[in-house]
């Protein structure tokens, strides 16, 4: 290269850079019209800086200072870095596992060393290597946690998290599992290799060493050290690894009983075989040994390639057939034919479990007096008192009865009968003082179909929608209520949890095209039941049934209503019951709360639209599925937020009347729009329509907290977290509300109890992370962080609050390897800008932090709306541009 | 007079011959860099025993401290003694990983020993030392300035400001050289 050749072509290329990225081709092709050969290395470069990474970004010695150390091997006792070793806890082929102090982060680690003489090999150095490659990539709870690896002359060794507990192995020698703790192992393990698989990785050594089981029943799938990436694109060595352990190396690593027959011919393996070795360990837990072994490996070989195996009833009694059938499809011997991905037979595997507890609960609330009963006893006067206390155990007798009685004959006699029991009853019951509370509890599905819960979920959610809309009636929102889905054995304790006086409990069974639905109204305080009915209806008359129990409950309460309120009671939707079904399916797919989960609410929401373009509450279904996907920031907010906002329009252009428009709205445009004033008047309208809208206040005290008007915010957020106790969303942003009022220790009050109400809900960990900062606990705020990115992997406020923890730590590596984590995913998809800025922020690099906060602001990206109150960007605020980017957020006013 | 004031002075006497005869000069200085960076390497990793990060930087300032003390020398030759310094750090590395990887193989063929200098990085992309090495004697063939960014940035850890400071230029303009740099390099070694 000419020098003065590549003065030219650098100043067309640092030109380009300068330039949106959409319109630097064009720049480019105009700046070297007349040299094509410019274009052509000017385009090169560009190229080659789109594709290079990280590359040489991390200074070699860093990453090579291994090299540098002699040889040396780590001894038990001994203590090194910031480890000091406490024992061993474990030794295998490759090495030994030492239980370990971490002194820096203060908590137990294990330590994973490979022995010296496997060391010298350098097979097993890469495969050392890869293990911790392929599991610290992952992040699944059930997945062991890898904190890091180091790979050197001194000693290669992996540090992970500590899991007390024994291996699936231990648990298989002395103790007998009941199918269901079987399940609920499978479950787990499925779920840890589902995710390695979205990753594009194979574990291909699934066995019972390879899995650990904590006391409180938590799986953790270890050991990816067979693990190989699916789409390997790695040069050298690694391939050539890879290719001699799918053949010869293939059969000494793995163990033999739980190879798939591909695995045992050295045939290349995918994700499949994964699967035929989780057959394998569920054919074990159940029947006590694996399927195809034998005295001998060579015959146990034999076996697995022409054998099938026995049926597992020969070994245990009481196997499902479903079981059976699962774990045959597991074993099939052609991987075709097998389970195609474990996600299906996740699902096949929880579904089999849901119905085994449905049973198993079945079975238990049977007393002896019931199971002569062939005759279904409508709730008179008289057997009201026999019923106290037992809403479960009736709603699953009753649900028993459906199975094997016809029901239909005996409808019409059934309501008139418990009509009559109502009344008797009632005029027994004195009237209660002040406002009347209530919970709907989740109608159970009693439909054989898992599918056909939306059913029983959208009754549900029709029903406490219509009766929160009176004044005398303080309805317990669904949030809450739905803590109780699995559960509803013990009504007194229940409502006691809630704060109510009665409870509403139901199931739903679709027969054909009938619906049998069950409705009972109990009063919490003895648990006896006020009112009961069974409704049998076409299932096209599912929205007749759902006002006619609405109005039973507001009669049997004996509520006055006022005209305005009788209207609103008996309000629908839609008269269409398919849109209607529609719309519940996607409110189903909704409340999963992941993006691909939401994009299917979204697609029942449209079609709902198309059946009945009217139909309001679809259409805020839908701007609060497009503001959640925004709000996620996986993608790329605003086409989202656009989206969501016409759909907000389009439902309170339909239905003034609707406070779950408004609501959503006034959200929406917070996020989206930053419009405060706007946002704040479409809440107070929600608010103004219902008042017991819990989350409308959620959101109104949301706006409140963000733009510093914290004295109204506290209550505000207080009353929706009174309003619907057990949603531990309220709890954890009243922490993030108070934290952000500079009440920090309240803060962290709020959260802990909020973690107790929800152990797996990560935002209340994101927040005590904050909070931590706040407070200048480093170390407790990066056990925080990481517990929130555990839980919530898809997300990035953790990584970043980590790495801000790191750097004021004075860790300013693992600070900016964290950072460069999130850079390197943000050329992958959508990170909010403001993230990557605060983490700048955190080590000191102002000018970057302002620059990315200036990137978040074009590319409106939602979370600037924490400008004003974030304390972790308090340093900037007298810096002249974050003082006019408040200005252009209007933080100002 | 004791050995290492004596050394002082003589890197001193080097770095100000610089301006007459470069070349000659850094021939000179490198073996004495050198040994200084890669003694101190040693005592900074014996140290921290495993699980440490090098901190590059400190160990070129230590060095650079040791070598030259307290003299006075103007920017132009604290700039040559640091790109000397991230070049001794490279060839220590490369090196090493040589050194390594005869010692296993008892001096096997040294295309072998070039395959064992391609190092994992940040656990993604392998960086092949030897060919960077390659392609960066290339590119100061017709860009010397952006080579010795490269080397002060990746092999002496220095940051971007750092770097700005030793070469007296703007951090703007080093950020900028290190972008085309860094492109040209991946695309000469992805080539």
């Amino acid at each position: 290269m000419d020098a003065t050749r590549w003065q030219k072509i650098k100043s067309v290329f640092d030109a380009a850079l300068d330039i949106d990225p959409a319109k630097r081709s064009a720049y480019v092709s105009a700046a070297c019209v007349d040299d094509p050969g410019l274009l052509a290395e000017v385009n090169t470069l560009l190229n080659s800086f789109e594709n290079a990474e990280s590359f040489i970004e991390e200074p070699a010695a860093s990453e090579f200072a291994s090299l540098i150390i002699e040889s040396k091997t780590l001894k038990t006792g001994q203590r090194f870095a910031h480890y000091e070793i406490l024992r061993q806890i474990g030794a295998g082929g490759m090495g030994e596992v030492y239980l370990a102090r971490d002194e820096k982060l203060d908590r137990m680690v294990a330590i994973k060393i490979l022995n010296e003489e496997f060391s010298g090999q350098e097979l097993n150095v890469q495969r050392f290597v890869r293990e911790a490659k392929a599991a610290s990539s992952l992040n699944h709870p059930n997945i062991l946690v890898i904190h890091a690896i180091n790979v050197g002359d001194d000693a290669n060794y992996i540090v992970s998290e500590f899991v007390e507990g024994k291996t699936l192995r231990e648990v298989i020698k002395t103790s007998n599992l009941k199918t269901s703790e079987v399940l609920d192992i499978a479950i787990q393990i499925a779920g840890a290799l589902a995710a390695a698989h979205g990753a594009s990785i194979v574990h291909r050594d699934i066995k019972p060493e390879n899995v650990v089981v904590r006391p409180d029943g938590y799986v953790k799938v270890l050991d990816f050290g067979l693990a190989k990436l699916i789409q390997q694109n790695a040069v050298g060595l690694e391939d050539a690894t890879a290719k001699q352990n799918q053949t010869a190396n293939g059969l000494i690593m793995g163990t033999v009983n739980y190879m798939s027959p591909e695995q045992a011919k050295g045939e290349r393996v995918d994700h499949r075989t994964d699967i035929f070795s989780l057959g394998v360990v569920i054919y074990e837990l159940i029947a006590g040994q694996t399927p195809f072994q034998s005295s001998s490996m060579s015959e146990t070989f034999a076996n697995l390639i022409n054998v099938e195996p026995q049926p597992l009833s020969r070994y245990a009694s009481n196997v499902q057939d479903e079981l059976q059938r699962i774990v045959s499809k597991t074993l099939r011997k052609k991987r075709d034919e097998r389970y195609q991905t474990i996600k299906d037979l996740h699902t096949d595997l929880k579904t089999l479990r849901e119905n085994l507890e449905f049973d198993e609960r079945l079975e238990r609330s049977q007393s002896p007096t019931d199971k002569s009963a062939t005759v279904i006893l409508p709730a008179t006067a008289d057997n009201v008192n026999v019923l106290t206390g037992e809403t479960s155990g009736k709603t699953i007798r009753q649900a028993k009865r459906l199975r094997s009685i016809s029901t239909v004959v005996f409808a019409g006699l059934l309501i008139a009968a418990v009509s009559a029991g109502y009344y008797l009853f009632s005029a027994r019951k004195t009237g209660s003082e002040g406002k009347k509370s209530l919970a709907v509890l989740p109608f159970v599905n009693a439909t054989e179909d898992p599918n056909a819960e939306y059913l029983s979920d959208g009754i549900t959610e029709s029903i406490i929608n219509n009766l929160s809309q009176l004044a005398s009636l303080r309805v317990m929102p669904r949030n809450s209520a739905f803590r109780f889905k699995k559960d509803q054995t013990d009504a007194k304790n229940i409502a006691l949890q809630l704060g109510v006086e009665t409870l509403v409990t139901g199931d739903i069974k679709q027969l054909g095209d009938k619906l049998i639905i069950n409705a009972r109204l109990i009063d919490a305080k003895d648990g006896s039941q006020i009112w009961g009915n069974q409704y049998v209806r076409p299932t096209t008359d599912i929205l007749a049934a759902q006002s006619e129990i609405a109005q039973a409950v507001v009669q049997n309460l004996r509520l006055k209503l006022t005209t305005s309120e009788t209207q609103l009671l008996n309000k629908r939707y839609t008269e269409n019951v398919e849109a209607w079904q529609l719309y519940q399916r996607g409110r189903f797919h909704l409340y999963k709360l992941t993006p691909p989960e939401t994009k299917i609410g979204i697609s029942y929401f449209q079609q709902a639209i198309e059946l009945d373009p009217n139909y309001a509450l679809a259409y805020a279904g839908l701007a609060e599925a497009y503001r959640s996907l925004a709000i996620a920031s996986e993608l790329p907010p605003a086409e989202n937020l656009a989206k969501s906002r016409a759909a907000g329009d389009r439902s309170i252009a339909i239905d003034e009347s609707l406070s779950e428009g408004h609501s959503g709205l006034g959200m929406t445009m917070f996020w989206g729009e930053w419009d405060w004033a706007g946002s704040e008047a479409h809440h107070k309208r929600a608010l103004e329509l219902n008042p017991n809208n819990a989350l409308a206040h959620l959101f109104y005290a949301h706006l409140l907290s963000n733009i510093g008007r914290h004295t109204e915010a506290l209550p505000e957020v207080k009353l929706s977290r009174e309003l619907d106790p057990l949603f531990p969303f309220a709890g954890a942003l009243e922490g993030q509300f108070l934290l952000h009022a500079g009440r920090t220790d309240e803060a962290l009050a709020r959260l802990q109890k909020t973690f107790d109400l929800a152990p797996m809900f990560w935002m209340p960990h994101l927040f005590a992370s904050s909070a931590y900062i706040e407070k200048g606990m480093y170390a407790e705020a990066i056990t925080e962080a990481r517990k929130a990115t555990e839980l919530a992997p898809s997300q990035t406020n953790s990584i970043v609050n980590e790495s801000y923890a790191q750097s004021k730590l004075g860790n300013r590596d693992e600070a900016q390897a964290l950072l460069d984590k999130l850079l390197k995913l943000a050329a992958e998809r959508f990170v909010p800008p403001s993230h990557i800025a605060q983490a700048y922020n955190g080590l000191g690099e102002t000018e970057k932090a302002l620059d990315w906060l200036e990137r978040a602001f074009e590319q409106r990206d939602p979370k600037m709306v924490f400008l004003k109150v974030d304390p972790k960007m308090n340093n900037l605020r007298s810096e002249p541009r974050f003082i006019d980017l408040m200005k252009r957020m209007k933080f100002d006013q | 007079m004791t050995s290492d004031a004596a050394k002082s002075q003589e890197i001193s006497r080097i770095l100000h011959e610089w301006k007459d005869d470069g070349q000659d000069a850094s021939e000179k200085l490198m073996p004495l860099v050198y040994d200084e960076l890669r003694r101190q390497a040693a005592r900074y990793l014996r140290r921290e025993r495993p699980g440490h990060t090098l901190q590059t930087t400190a160990l070129i300032h230590e060095t650079y401290l040791k070598l030259i003390g307290q003299q006075n020398v103007d920017w132009q030759n604290r700039a040559h003694f640091f790109g000397i310094a991230a070049q001794a750090m490279k060839r220590i590395l490369i090196d090493y990983a040589k050194a390594r990887h005869r010692e296993k193989r008892g001096g096997a063929a040294e295309n072998l020993a070039l395959d064992e200098a391609r190092f994992v990085i940040s656990g993604e992309k392998s960086v092949d030392l030897i060919a960077l090495d390659a392609a960066l004697t290339r590119l100061s063939e017709f860009d010397a300035r952006q080579a010795s960014i490269v080397e002060l940035k990746f092999f002496a850890g220095f940051s971007i400001e750092e770097i700005g400071e030793t070469l007296h230029i703007s951090a703007a303009t080093v950020k900028r050289e290190w972008n085309s740099a860094r492109a040209w390099l991946h695309s000469e070694i992805t080539k």
